[in-house]
C-alpha cells in the first residue's frame, strides 16, 4: 500500500530534521515495491537488494537537496529502475558465471510465481522495467517516460511487445 | 497482472529488508542535518559567520581533534551485539585466551581446548593446534588424534591432499616438517634458521615450502626432494622484518610483506616481480585470484584496501584479514571497539560484530586463525 502524499511529505520533512523515526516509516513504506521492482526486473534477490540499498542510501546523502514540493516515490523508483536496467544489462553482456551464482542453491518459487517470473525473464531488461512500472507501481505511461526519459510512444510500444511476449509465453 | 506481480515469493526478503534497514540508518546516523534554513536576508552573513567558525575551529589544534572525534569514530555503528551468524558459508578457527574455537556458519561456536595456536588442515577435515611444548592434530570437534611433544611450538601450517598431507612448524628458529599422521617429524637442520613468521605451504603439486630465515631472505623448499625448488637466483635478498608470506591460491605468486615493503615472487625463482615500499599492516590474496586486500594506515585512519579502492576505512586500528573461501567477503579485526567487520569484497556491504573478546573468553582481542569451506 503505498503511503498518502501527506505522510510521505511528513516523513520526508521529519527526516530532514533528523528525525530517525520518520526515516524508518519512510523506508518501511517504500522497501517493499522498491525492492520488488529491482527483484522483477534482475532476478536475481542478492542485486536486487543492492540495487533498493543504494537507492536508499542516495536518498538519504539527498535528503537536504530533496525538493520537498515532489513527491519521494516516483523519485526512489526511478534511481532503482534504472540501476536495475543497468545491472541486467550488463549482467546480459557478460554472461556473468561467478563463484557466488555457481554455487548459490537454486531460488524456490511457487508455480505461480514461475509462471510470471518466467515470463517476464524471456523479455529485455528496458521491457520488463516499463511492465514492473506500470502494473506494480502503477505509473501511467506518461510517468514512466518521464521516469526513464523516453518518448511516450516508445513506452507505449514497450508496453504492448511486452504484454503480448507475456502472453504468448504464459498461453 | 499487478496482483501476480505482488505476489511473486522473493528469496530471503524479510532478512533483506533488515539488512538494508540496519544499512540506510546507520548512513542516516552519520549524516549532519542541514541547519534550519534561515530568514533571506541574513543568509550570507549567518554562512559567512558560520564558514569562518568552521575554518577558525578546524584551523585550531583542539578544533581538528575534535573533527576528528566527529568525523571519525572507532568502530562500526549498529553492530550485532554477538555473532549470529557468518556472511557466506563455511567455518571460522578463532585462537583466543581462552582457547581455541571453531565457529559454524550459523554462528555456533565449539571450543576445542586449551591451545594457543592452530590452523586448518588443506580440507578443513582437521585442526592442527599448538600449546607450548606440543603440537597436536584435533577434529573440529576437538577430539585429539594425535599428539608431538617439541619444545617451543610455533606456526603450524598444513598442506597436501586428502590422502598425503604434511605440517610444518617452527620451534624456536627450526624448521620442522612431520608428516599428517604425526609420524616422520622431521628438522630441516640443514637449513638457515628460519625468522618467527610462519612458513608458508606452496598450493598445488608437491610439497614446497617458502620460509624467511633470520636475515629476511626467502626460500622455497622441495621437502620432497630436499633440494631448493627456486632457481636462478634459489634464495631471495633479505629484506629486513619479514612478518608475512602467503602464496595465492593458484600458486604461481608468493607475496612476503616486511615492515617497509610488500614484495612479490612468481613461482619460479626468488628475484622478485615486484618490490613495492610502502607500510602494510597486513595483506591476503584473494581466494582464486592475484588480487590482494591491504590494511594501511597512511594517517590517523586505517584503510583496506582491495586493488585501487578503498573498501574499508576507519579511525581505529585494524589487525588481521581473512578472506572467506568463496573469496566474496573479508573478515577484520578492530580491536579498540572489540569488534570484528565483515566486509563484502566490493565494499557495499558492511556488517559488524561487537564484544568479540567476551564471547570467545579472553582477554586478548581474539585472532582469527582461518575461514575453512
Amino acid at each position: 500500500m503505498a503511503p498518502a502524499g501527506r505522510d510521505e511529505r511528513a516523513w520526508v520533512r521529519g527526516a530532514r530534521a533528523g528525525s530517525a523515526s520518520d526515516l524508518e516509516a519512510l523506508f518501511r513504506a517504500f522497501w517493499p515495491r522498491a525492492f520488488r521492482a529491482a527483484y522483477l526486473v534482475v532476478h536475481d534477490a542478492q542485486a536486487a537488494e543492492d540495487i533498493a540499498q543504494e537507492a536508499f542510501l542516495a536518498a538519504v546523502r539527498s535528503l537536504d537537496r530533496f525538493d520537498r514540493r515532489r513527491p519521494f516515490g516516483p523519485w526512489l523508483h526511478r534511481i532503482v529502475v534504472n540501476r536495475a536496467i543497468d545491472h541486467a544489462r550488463a549482467r546480459t553482456l557478460r554472461r556473468e558465471a561467478e563463484l557466488d551464482e555457481l554455487h548459490a542453491a537454486p531460488e524456490e518459487e511457487s508455480p505461480l510465481d514461475r509462471s510470471i517470473v518466467a515470463a517476464l525473464q524471456t523479455l529485455s531488461p528496458e521491457h520488463r522495467a516499463v511492465i514492473v512500472l506500470r502494473y506494480l507501481l502503477e505509473y501511467t505511461p506518461g510517468e514512466i517516460a518521464r521516469l526513464l526519459d523516453l518518448p511516450r510512444g516508445t513506452v507505449n510500444s514497450r508496453l504492448r511487445r511486452g504484454l503480448d511476449a507475456l502472453a504468448e509465453d504464459m498461453r | 497482472m499487478k496482483r501476480e506481480l505482488e505476489h511473486v515469493e522473493i528469496p530471503d526478503e524479510h532478512d533483506a529488508r533488515e539488512r538494508a534497514w540496519q544499512l540506510v540508518s546507520a548512513a542516516f546516523a552519520e549524516r549532519v542535518p542541514a541547519p534550519p534554513s534561515r530568514p533571506r536576508r541574513l543568509v550570507p552573513v549567518v554562512a559567512l559567520a558560520v564558514a569562518g567558525a568552521i575554518v577558525a575551529a578546524a584551523a585550531s589544534s583542539p578544533g581538528r581533534a575534535v573533527f576528528h572525534a566527529i568525523r571519525s569514530t572507532v568502530g562500526v555503528e549498529k553492530a550485532q551485539p554477538a555473532l549470529f551468524s557468518l556472511p557466506t558459508s563455511g567455518r571460522l578457527l578463532v585462537a583466543s585466551g581462552g582457547g581455541v574455537w571453531v565457529v559454524q556458519d550459523d554462528g555456533s561456536k565449539r571450543r576445542l581446548g586449551s591451545y594457543a595456536s592452530a590452523s586448518w588442515s588443506p580440507h578443513g577435515r582437521y585442526v592442527v593446534a599448538t600449546r607450548r611444548n606440543a603440537l597436536y592434530a584435533l577434529t573440529p570437534t576437538g577430539e585429539e588424534r594425535w599428539s608431538l611433544a617439541r619444545p617451543a611450538v610455533l606456526f603450524p601450517r598444513w598442506a597436501g591432499t586428502k590422502t598425503d598431507t604434511r605440517i610444518a612448524y617452527l620451534t624456536t628458529s627450526r624448521l620442522h616438517v612431520v608428516g599428517g599422521d604425526g609420524r616422520g617429524d622431521l628438522d630441516a637442520g640443514g637449513l638457515p634458521a628460519g625468522a618467527r613468521i610462519a612458513p608458508a605451504w606452496r598450493p598445488g603439486k608437491g610439497f614446497v615450502l617458502a620460509y624467511a630465515n633470520t636475515h629476511g631472505r626467502v626460500y622455497a623448499y622441495d621437502t620432497v626432494h630436499g633440494a631448493d625448488f627456486w632457481s636462478r637466483p634459489p634464495r631471495s635478498a633479505p629484506y629486513r622484518q619479514p612478518r608475512l608470506l602467503e602464496w595465492s591460491s593458484d600458486g604461481k605468486r608468493l607475496m612476503l610483506v616486511t615492515a617497509d615493503k610488500l614484495v612479490l615472487f612468481g613461482p619460479r625463482s626468488a628475484r622478485p616481480l615486484a618490490v613495492r615500499a610502502e607500510r602494510v599492516v597486513d595483506a591476503a590474496f584473494r581466494p582464486g585470484t592475484h588480487h590482494i586486500a591491504l590494511i594501511r594506515r597512511p594517517g590517523e585512519v586505517s584503510q583496506v584496501t582491495l586493488g585501487a579502492r578503498v573498501i574499508f576505512s576507519t579511525a581505529g586500528e585494524l589487525r588481521g584479514l581473512t578472506w572467506s573461501p568463496d573469496g566474496r567477503w573479508l573478515l577484520i579485526g578492530l580491536p579498540e571497539a572489540d569488534q570484528w567487520v565483515f566486509v563484502r569484497a566490493d565494499g557495499r556491504k558492511i556488517t559488524a560484530v561487537s564484544n568479540v573478546s567476551s564471547q570467545f573468553r579472553s582477554q586478548p582481542f581474539p585472532r582469527v586463525e582461518g575461514w575453512a569451506p
